[in-house]
């Protein structure tokens, strides 16, 4: 069944010759495309959809906008879905959800006789006594928490982002959104238009704007097609602009893409949301907003009941009494709490139509069905003063109940952008100012209601804006102004048996709000943490004003005073995925990549590279290791160093500026030699290392860590605009692609890819050369560096990326004979631990100076200046704390679980010391070996020092004299 | 560029990205090899949304006080201001990084043997230096009629026609890395050559296929260009 409709032209969004089946508690249902699933719900007669937060009370559609949390309902993978938002598919699964049991029969509406011991804060002052009691109720109240219930197999699926860039942005495609976007777009500027319903019209798609109703679709039909067909203007529907950050940066979500909009002007015609009237019961299926019963039949064509009563504070309702009248409902009563209404033509209509208005009175109580499932009558009242009525009333029955108590402008965004939000009691009217040089609002955000008003504020505030674009518009910018009142002043009323709510989403009532300031929680703001009003998915949209309201009376201030409480985005709620969007996480590749994973390289990132841990199964590691470090110190072996940096540095400066930059001296390092590098900041701290080779005079090519080369070459860039040194700096480090050629053969393996002499003698250690790699394709240039941070006779080889993989391949096919084997990060740091070379960043801190790290022999004290050199005096002058030393343990412990990792603590009696940067079992020696900070006093050669291991248990470390391999050097300088 | 068949494992200098593109006809360069066409329709995919791999045409860039003037007697267009580009009638595009900063493009027709040319062309003193974005920079070229949207979902620069007209040049983050961006044209097609850290050649294509993929985007061989 689809349930009886209404006849066209009700029901602008469905498409009758398209039913729609789903189910709904395992009920099916049959809808039409387009309806939303609280449509086709309510179509079908099926008025419960969710229960209450916290009393569990059943709940129905109150604005059929998305703008409250009553239909809230559970999709497979999707909680907390607004049933009057999200359309109805074919053999769409929804079920309800916060209850035990059923949807129908839920046992937790006992909760809802229990409402006296449960008050605002209930839950600061209980649950904690006595001692130890919290960890049971834990459990029980994690239980009932939260609403829908996540689906952790759940796929976020693909989500994405996207930059657009518009003259004029239009937040609301209503009359006044429409207006200002043709205005715009006529003037040649581009424009966007957002709005988060599927058609665009705004209140045209479902208001009545006059006695007949005759005007709305004609002035719609002819505005849509105008803003459709503009070549200027596009339209995104279904689309919520959730927040706005500084200069118009606007983040739009449509589906499954966050657009990130860039808008030079930006207009907010987002419209005003109805306000409820607080009388106990408020919340019963069947009360809803006016605005809800006109869109269920206007958009839908759904009848929204049988016979209505309607509750009146302001003009509105006598337009929604007309249509529900003209559709066949039987109106009952218009109740209007003024005195009368502000256009006599529009009650003369409503008396014509059979309606009996009732002036000076509410409703102040609805009374339920059975279990609460809806409402069956009204009491109505004489208003007696404010929030006062008469002891006696007259019980109406209905079962629809359509309320307009006023409208507060959609505020959130524009309170974002810092704009001011006020209330002026003795009229009972909203005005924001206050506003961003450019951001414009129109339309009822503006407080302008009346149609003709609307459209010139929405074309007044387009000129504005296209004035500032430099537009100068064709004709004076018209005042607009709009004395129609909307808003009844006190539409509360307080009942002795309560429930009358004041925020749907969290089950507030009158007296949890007054409660909180009796409490002492004066400030709005503080109200709001305590009761957790403004808090649920609506985000105060309609507790905002009745919150101030009462807040106001309770601490005898005015409403301008009040306020209301903070409006932070997101403006509705939005998904992490939506956040993350398509996340991009970027890697680089050296050119030698693919061959190390044909290698079975067992790749790990360092930076943003990736690079060879080592080669074979990981859970092989240290096996994979040993056999790299074995072939290392034995035969010959090579592993890609293209991701160490590398900075190019040319001119005649450039000798100059490397003694500037770095600590030891530079000016006379020979051509063909490499020296050292240490990188002190202002500080005095050892922030980077590497090795400088110099080609020419005025050419040298520096190495930096893998890591730090981007932080190095923004500092040398920045000390260079300073110093105005004719220097050319450049981060080559992409440029070339590099290998580390090591072992005893290694100078077997290059002589045979080099006509370079590659003898001891003429390539002793320390020096550099540019010569060819000879390849069967032909000759790559490189530059070969004789280097020692392995601690074996070693060469670097760099090439020009685009031929690294050629000298990858040239390199093994060249060293097969000698047994060749690649060697990866893992081996290379065990290997270089064995020769206590550092590696800043891993065996240094923030706090570290040469002096600690007994790096004193590479400054220079001749020259007069170096980054940092004053620093480095003064700290390496102070009296010492620590030093970094070299340490060994006895290889058994590593079997025992007690070998030292990184970071572990160095102890001096109950005192940390100093801790671990660097540990591996080293099958060279045979012994655990490692680098730690101790304490000054326990740094000798022989000293024993205590460090505490995993699993709390303490070892005994001796210093140990660096390098702890090959202490005469031998073998690296053979 | 010779007419001939290669494959690009067996050439000394390699683009970082041959594997990925396996599926790819390559033609050889001076040193390289370069992907020639895909299908049949490389064309009407590049007129649409494409995506070729230009790294292995030659390019080269001189930074210094001098520099302008070097390329000036070198024979090339030299733009007025920075972030802008000039393409010469032969097809290398020249671009301006900076006051003194350009880089030079080698065009399609050649694969960036005159650039070769005008890089071996001795620098002029000390404040002229050549640059080595030959290697640090890979360089993949979109096409088609999306570029402006399949950018508008990596970088946050408005790339439509009327802000990003040809000649312009963005030195920005796309997916976040660094990137040069460049609107210039190829055989009379309107294209975005992106230069980027080498070591991204991999990443990048993968994330431009990916949002490419909105637009029915695909690899295209130079071909398509009507090399």
């Amino acid at each position: 069944m689809t349930g009886e409709r209404l006849n066209a032209p009700m029901g602008l969004l469905i498409n009758r010759d398209q039913p729609v089946s789903f189910s709904f508690e395992g009920r099916h249902y049959r809808g039409y495309a387009g309806d939303s699933i609280a449509s086709a719900l309510i179509g079908n007669g099926q008025w419960l959809m969710s229960r209450s937060f916290k009393y569990h009370r059943p709940r129905s559609v109150l604005t059929m906008a998305g703008q409250d949390a009553n239909t809230l309902v559970q999709l497979a993978s999707d909680p907390n879905v607004l049933a009057d938002r999200t359309p109805v598919s074919e053999a769409l699964r929804v079920e309800g959800q916060n209850y035990a049991g059923s949807l129908e029969g839920d046992r937790d509406a006992l909760l809802n006789h229990f409402g006296r011991f449960m008050p605002v804060g209930f839950y600061y002052r209980a649950f904690y006594k006595p001692k130890g009691i919290w960890d049971w109720w834990e459990k029980a109240i994690r239980k009932k928490a939260g609403l829908g219930v996540v689906d952790l197999n759940a796929t976020a699926g693909y989500h994405d982002k996207e930059f657009l860039h518009y003259d004029v942005v239009i937040i609301g495609a209503g009359p006044a959104g429409l207006s200002a976007a043709l205005t715009a777009a006529d003037a040649g500027v581009s424009v966007l238009l957002v709005d988060e319903n599927p058609v665009i019209g705004g209140a045209l798609t479902y208001s009545r704007f006059d006695p007949a109703g005759v005007h709305a679709d004609g002035l719609r039909n002819e505005l849509s097609e105008k803003v459709l067909n503009h070549t200027n203007i596009r339209v995104m529907t279904e689309a919520t602009c959730n927040a706005w950050f500084t200069d118009n940066w606007l983040p739009v979500i449509q589906g499954k893409r966050l657009y990130k909009v860039r808008a030079k002007e930006c207009i907010v015609a987002a419209g005003a949301y109805e306000q409820h009237v607080v009388f106990r019961n408020n919340d019963l299926p069947g009360v809803m907003m006016c605005s809800a019963a006109d869109r269920l039949m206007k958009l839908y064509a759904v009848r929204p009941g049988k016979k209505a009563v309607i509750l009146a504070g302001n003009d509105e309702a006598y337009l929604t009494a007309l249509a529900l009248a003209e559709q066949g409902v039987h109106v009952a009563a218009l109740i209007d709490m003024r005195d009368k209404a502000q256009d006599p033509a529009l009650a003369d209509a409503v008396a014509e139509a059979c309606i009996n208005i009732k002036t000076g009175m509410t409703v102040y109580e609805a009374l339920p069905q059975a279990g609460n499932k809806h409402i069956r009558a009204v009491d109505v009242r004489a208003i007696t003063g404010q929030g006062k009525v008469a002891d006696q009333g007259e019980i109406i029955d209905c079962d629809l109940l359509c309320m307009s108590a006023g409208f507060m402008p959609a505020y959130q965004l524009l309170c974002q952008a810092g704009a001011r939000l006020s209330y002026d009691d003795e009229r009972a009217r909203f005005e924001i100012t206050d506003l961003q040089p450019h951001l414009h609002i129109a339309g009822s955000v503006n407080g302008v209601y009346t149609l003709n008003a609307v459209l010139a504020d929405g074309k007044a505030k387009a000129l504005k804006a296209l004035e500032l674009l430099g537009k100068a518009p064709a004709e004076p910018v018209p005042a607009v102004h709009c004395e129609k009142q909307m808003n009844y002043h006190w539409p509360i009323f307080k009942h002795p048996q309560a429930k009358e709510f004041v925020d749907f989403d969290e089950d507030l009532q009158i007296k949890d709000i007054v409660n909180a300031t009796r409490i002492g929680y004066r400030d709005v703001q503080l109200v709001k943490r305590f009761s957790t009003v403004g808090m649920g998915p609506s985000q105060g949209r309609h507790s905002a004003l009745p919150t101030a309201r009462l807040v106001a009376d309770a601490t005898e201030r005015s409403v301008s005073e009040t306020g209301v409480t903070t409006a932070r985005p997101p403006f509705n709620a939005e998904k992490l995925a939506v956040i993350a969007g398509r996340a991009f996480d970027p890697y680089r590749q050296s050119a030698m990549h693919h061959r190390h994973v044909e290698l079975g390289a067992k790749m790990i990132p360092a930076g943003s590279w990736q690079r060879p841990a080592f080669y074979g199964a990981a859970e092989n590691r240290l096996e994979c290791i040993a056999k790299e470090a074995h072939a290392v110190r034995n035969k010959v072996a090579v592993i890609d160093v293209s991701t160490l940096g590398g900075i190019e540095l040319r001119g005649p400066d450039a000798a100059e500026f490397m003694n500037r930059i770095y600590t030891f001296g530079f000016l006379k390092q020979a051509v063909g030699r490499t020296r050292y590098a240490v990188l002190t900041n202002e500080q005095g701290v050892v922030i980077d290392d590497g090795v400088s080779c110099r080609f020419a005079e005025d050419c040298f090519y520096v190495t930096a860590t893998t890591t730090g080369v981007d932080s190095v070459y923004r500092n040398m860039t920045r000390w260079n605009a300073m110093w105005r040194l004719r220097v050319d700096i450049s981060n080559v480090t992409s440029a070339f692609a590099a290998v580390n050629l090591a072992g005893p053969d290694s100078r077997k393996v290059l002589e045979k890819i080099t006509d370079l002499d590659v003898s001891a003698q003429a390539f002793p250690y320390l020096d550099c050369h540019e010569a060819d790699i000879k390849t069967a394709a032909g000759n790559i240039p490189a530059r070969l560096l004789r280097v020692g941070f392995v601690g074996e006779l070693g060469y670097e080889i760099h090439v020009p990326s685009r031929y690294g993989e050629a000298l990858w391949d040239v390199v093994m096919q060249a060293g097969a004979e000698f047994g060749i084997t690649p060697f990866g990060v893992e081996t290379q740091r065990l290997l270089r631990l064995e020769k206590g070379h550092i590696i800043v960043s891993q065996d240094t801190d923030g706090m570290s100076h040469p002096g600690e790290l007994s790096l004193g022999w590479a400054i220079n004290r001749k020259k007069p200046f170096f980054v940092g050199c004053r620093s480095v005096d003064i700290v390496m002058n102070a009296k010492q704390t620590r030093k970094l030393v070299g340490f060994t343990l006895p290889a058994d412990l590593r079997h025992k679980g007690l070998k030292p990792e990184e970071g572990h603590i160095v102890l001096r009696g109950d005192d940390i010391s100093g801790n671990i940067t660097s540990c591996e079992y080293s099958p060279a020696l045979d012994a655990i070996i490692g680098l730690g900070y101790v304490g000054i006093d326990q740094a000798d050669t022989g000293s024993q020092f205590r460090i505490r291991v995993s699993g709390g248990h303490e070892v005994q470390a001796v210093v140990t004299e660096l390098p702890f391999y090959d202490a005469d050097n031998k073998r690296q300088e053979m | 560029m010779t007419d001939t068949m290669v494959t690009p494992g067996d050439t000394l200098a390699r683009s970082g990205l041959y594997r990925k593109i396996a599926d790819a006809e390559f033609l050889s360069t001076p040193e390289s090899a370069i992907a020639a066409s895909y299908s049949a329709d490389d064309s009407e995919q590049a007129r649409n949304c494409g995506l070729c791999d230009l790294t292995p045409v030659i390019r080269t860039g001189w930074r210094g006080k001098t520099a302008a003037e070097h390329l000036q007697s070198l024979g090339y267009p030299v733009p007025e201001n920075p972030n802008q580009a000039l393409t010469k009638d032969s097809g290398e595009t020249l671009v301006r990084l900076s006051r003194t900063e350009f880089w030079v493009l080698g065009s399609l027709q050649d694969m960036g043997t005159a650039v070769t040319e005008a890089a071996r062309q001795p620098s002029p003193g000390s404040d002229c230096y050549p640059l080595f974005c030959q290697d640090s920079h890979a360089w993949l070229m979109l096409s088609g009629d999306h570029c402006a949207g399949v950018m508008a979902k990596l970088c946050g620069v408005d790339m439509r026609a009327q802000s990003f007209p040809p000649g312009s040049v963005a030195q920005t983050s796309v997916a976040r890395i660094n990137a040069i961006v460049v609107h210039h044209q190829v055989a009379g097609t309107d294209v975005f050559s992106l230069l980027f850290d080498a070591g991204y050649h991999a990443y990048l294509w993968d994330v431009l296929q990916d949002a490419m993929a909105e637009f029915s985007g695909a690899p295209v061989g130079v071909r398509a260009f009507g090399i």
